[in-house]
C-alpha cells in the first residue's frame, strides 16, 4: 500500500466537512472520488497532500522519494508571468532540483508539451496550464498524485487527452493516482477504484464497473421505431425521438433485448444510465 | 533555502512590479532634483534671509550634498511606502495566484519558505536603497556638484562638504535599517491579511500613524525611548553637530530587535495557518 489515510476528520467550525474518512491507495491504480460540489473532495485532498491539517486522524505514505506525494488542487496555479521552463525552474529549484535542459524536455515530453514554445504561461489555454501543472507535480518523481478535478473546464479533446496521460502514468511509470470529480461519467472509464463521498463521509468504495453497474437502474435504449415495439410497451418503457428509456424489474436487460431482436427491432446501442441518488446513496448530497 | 533564496530572486527579476519599483525610485529622485534645480535658490534665500542681514554667505549652498539631503528625507514616507507596496507583493501575489499552495505541494517546508521571503525581501531593501544612495550622489554631483551642507534641525546647522559626504552616507546606511523594518512589517501584514489591496491599505496606516507617533510626546519616558515610532529616525540625528552616537547605536539596535520580532510572528503565523487561499 502507497497510501493510507485512517478516520480523517476536519470541521470548520460547526460545520463537519469531513467524517473518519478512510482511503487505502496500492500503488500503480486510479482512483476516483466523486461527491457533488462541497462534499468535502478538495478538503480531504488538501489534507492527503499536507496544505491543511486534518483534525483527527492520520496519514501514512509509504515512499522512500524525496518527494511521496504531488497534485494539482482545483486549477493549475503557476507564475503567468514566466514560460513553462521558468516555472519549472522555479518549482525544481525551490525543492532543490536543478532543471537540466534533459530534465526540461523529459517533464515536458512526459505531459506531452512542446519545449519550443518559450511565452508566458499566462498565454496557454487551460488544458496546456493543467499538462504543465501536472509537469510541476511530476518533479521529483512522486509515488502518488492526487488531482483536484483535473477535467474541470476542459473540452471535450482535453479530457480525452488528460485521461490518456493520466491512464500513461499510472501504467507505464507505476504513479498511483487519486482524481476527484463531481461528474460520474468523467472517471468511469478511467478509474480501478471509485470512492463515493456524500456528507465528509466515503459511503460506497469499490470497483468501477461493479460500483457503476450497482448503481444502473436504467437503460437507454436506441434504434428505429422502438415506439411500436409490443415487448417495450409491455414494460412501460419511456420513447423519446430514436430511443427508449426502461428500468428492468421483472426482467433482465439481456432478455429484453432478446426480445426486441426477436421481434425484428434494430437496436443500434444500449447505454447504461447511472442512478445518482443510488449511487451518492440518497438524500445527503 | 539556499535553493529558495536563488528561486525568489528568479521570479523578482521576471516580475515587472520590480522594474516598476525601480522606476518609481529614480522618478522621486528626478522630482526632487528637477525642483531643486528651479526652486532650490529661492528656498535657500528664504531659509537664510536673516541670517545674509548679519552674515556673509561664500560659495554655492545649492549645491549636490544639499540635493542628496532633500533625496535622503524621502525615506520618511516616499521609499518605505514603496518598499512596502512591492515587498507585501511578494507574498499577497502569491495568495492571489494560488501560486503558493503549487509551491507548498512541492518537498518545500513552510519555515524555509516564509524565512526565504523575509530574507530575499531584506536583501531587495538593502539593494533599493544602495541605489538611491549611488545614483543620488552621482547625479546630485554631476549636476549641481559639491558644497557645504546647510540643514534645519532644531536650528541651522552648516557642514563643510567633507563632512557632509561622510554624514549623508552614515545617514543612508543608517536609515537603511529603517527601511528593513517597514520591509519586514509589510511582509508580516502580508502574512496576516493575504489580500494585497488590504496589506496595502493597512501598511499605508502604519506608515502614516508611525510618522504621527514619532512627533508625539507620550509623556512618557519609557514609550517616548523604546516605543518603535521612536526608534525609526536615527538616520536624521548625523545631522545635529555633535553625532551622538550612543543614541544612533541604541535606536538602530531596539529597531533591529523590532525588526526580529516582526519576523518571528510573521513566521509563526505562517508556520501555524492552513494553506488555504
Amino acid at each position: 500500500m502507497i497510501l493510507e489515510a485512517r478516520n480523517i476528520s476536519k470541521s470548520y467550525g460547526s460545520l463537519e466537512v469531513l467524517k473518519n474518512v478512510t482511503l487505502e491507495c496500492h500503488k500503480g491504480k486510479i482512483y476516483g472520488l466523486i461527491g457533488a460540489n462541497g462534499t468535502g473532495k478538495s478538503t480531504l485532498f488538501r489534507i492527503l497532500l499536507g496544505l491543511i491539517k486534518a483534525d483527527g486522524g492520520s496519514i501514512e505514505i509509504n515512499s522512500q522519494g524525496i518527494k511521496p506525494i504531488g497534485g494539482i488542487i482545483e486549477k493549475p496555479a503557476l507564475y503567468g508571468y514566466l514560460s513553462a521552463y521558468g516555472n519549472l525552474k522555479v518549482f525544481a529549484r525551490s525543492q532543490g532540483l536543478n532543471l537540466t535542459k534533459e530534465l526540461y524536455s523529459q517533464s515536458m515530453q512526459q505531459v506531452g508539451l512542446s519545449i519550443k514554445r518559450t511565452d508566458a504561461v499566462n498565454n496557454y489555454s487551460l488544458g496546456m496550464k493543467q499538462r504543465l501543472g501536472l509537469a510541476v507535480a511530476l518533479l521529483n518523481n512522486p509515488d502518488c498524485i492526487v488531482l483536484d478535478e483535473p477535467f474541470s473546464g476542459l473540452d471535450p479533446m482535453g479530457i480525452i487527452a488528460l485521461h490518456e496521460l493520466i491512464k500513461k502514468l499510472s501504467r507505464q511509470n507505476q504513479i498511483t493516482i487519486i482524481i476527484s470529480s463531481h461528474i460520474v461519467g468523467e472517471l468511469t472509464d478511467l478509474c480501478d477504484t471509485l470512492c463515493i463521498l456524500n456528507g465528509g463521509e466515503i459511503i460506497k468504495k469499490g470497483p468501477a464497473a461493479e460500483l457503476l453497474n450497482d448503481s444502473v437502474t436504467t437503460y437507454k435504449i436506441v434504434g428505429n421505431n422502438l415506439e411500436m415495439s409490443e415487448v417495450l410497451q409491455s414494460i412501460n418503457a419511456i420513447f423519446s425521438k430514436k430511443s427508449a428509456f426502461v428500468s428492468p424489474k421483472m426482467i433482465s436487460i439481456s432478455e429484453i433485448l432478446q426480445k426486441l431482436i426477436e421481434e425484428g427491432q434494430e437496436v443500434t446501442a444500449c447505454i447504461p444510465q447511472t442512478d445518482l441518488k443510488a449511487l451518492f446513496g440518497g438524500e445527503k448530497i | 533555502m539556499i535553493s529558495l533564496i536563488r528561486s525568489e530572486i528568479y521570479k523578482i527579476r521576471k516580475q515587472s512590479k520590480t522594474l516598476y519599483a525601480l522606476a518609481a525610485i529614480l522618478i522621486i529622485e528626478g522630482f526632487v532634483i528637477v525642483s531643486a534645480y528651479y526652486q532650490g535658490a529661492g528656498i535657500i534665500d528664504l531659509l537664510l534671509a536673516n541670517l545674509k542681514d548679519s552674515f556673509e554667505f561664500k560659495g554655492n549652498l545649492l549645491n549636490g550634498n544639499l540635493i542628496i539631503y532633500l533625496i535622503l528625507n524621502s525615506l520618511w514616507f516616499h521609499i518605505p511606502l514603496i518598499l512596502m507596496i512591492i515587498i507585501s507583493g511578494f507574498l499577497t501575489s502569491e495568495y492571489k495566484d494560488r501560486t503558493l499552495e503549487t509551491v507548498m505541494l512541492q518537498p518545500v517546508g513552510k519555515l524555509n519558505f516564509i524565512l526565504s521571503k523575509y530574507v530575499v525581501s531584506i536583501v531587495f531593501t538593502l539593494l533599493i536603497v544602495l541605489l538611491l544612495a549611488v545614483s543620488t550622489f552621482l547625479v546630485s554631483y554631476w549636476i549641481f556638484g559639491r558644497g557645504d551642507l546647510v540643514v534645519y534641525l532644531d536650528g541651522l546647522n552648516f557642514f563643510k562638504s567633507d563632512e557632509a559626504f561622510y554624514r549623508l552616507i552614515y545617514a543612508f546606511v543608517s536609515g537603511a535599517n529603517s527601511m528593513i523594518f517597514f520591509s519586514v512589517v509589510s511582509l508580516t501584514l502580508a502574512v496576516i491579511l493575504k489580500d494585497a489591496t488590504k496589506t496595502w491599505i493597512v501598511s499605508a496606516i502604519f506608515l502614516i500613524c508611525s510618522n504621527l507617533l514619532l512627533k508625539i510626546d507620550f509623556q512618557n519616558e519609557f514609550l517616548n525611548e523604546l516605543f518603535f515610532s521612536k526608534l525609526t529616525d536615527s538616520w536624521q540625528y548625523f545631522f545635529y553637530y555633535k553625532i551622538p552616537y550612543s543614541t544612533i547605536y541604541f535606536k538602530n539596535f531596539m529597531l533591529f530587535g523590532y525588526t526580529l520580532i516582526t519576523m518571528i510572528i510573521g513566521i509563526i503565523i505562517f508556520k501555524r495557518r492552513d494553506i488555504q487561499v
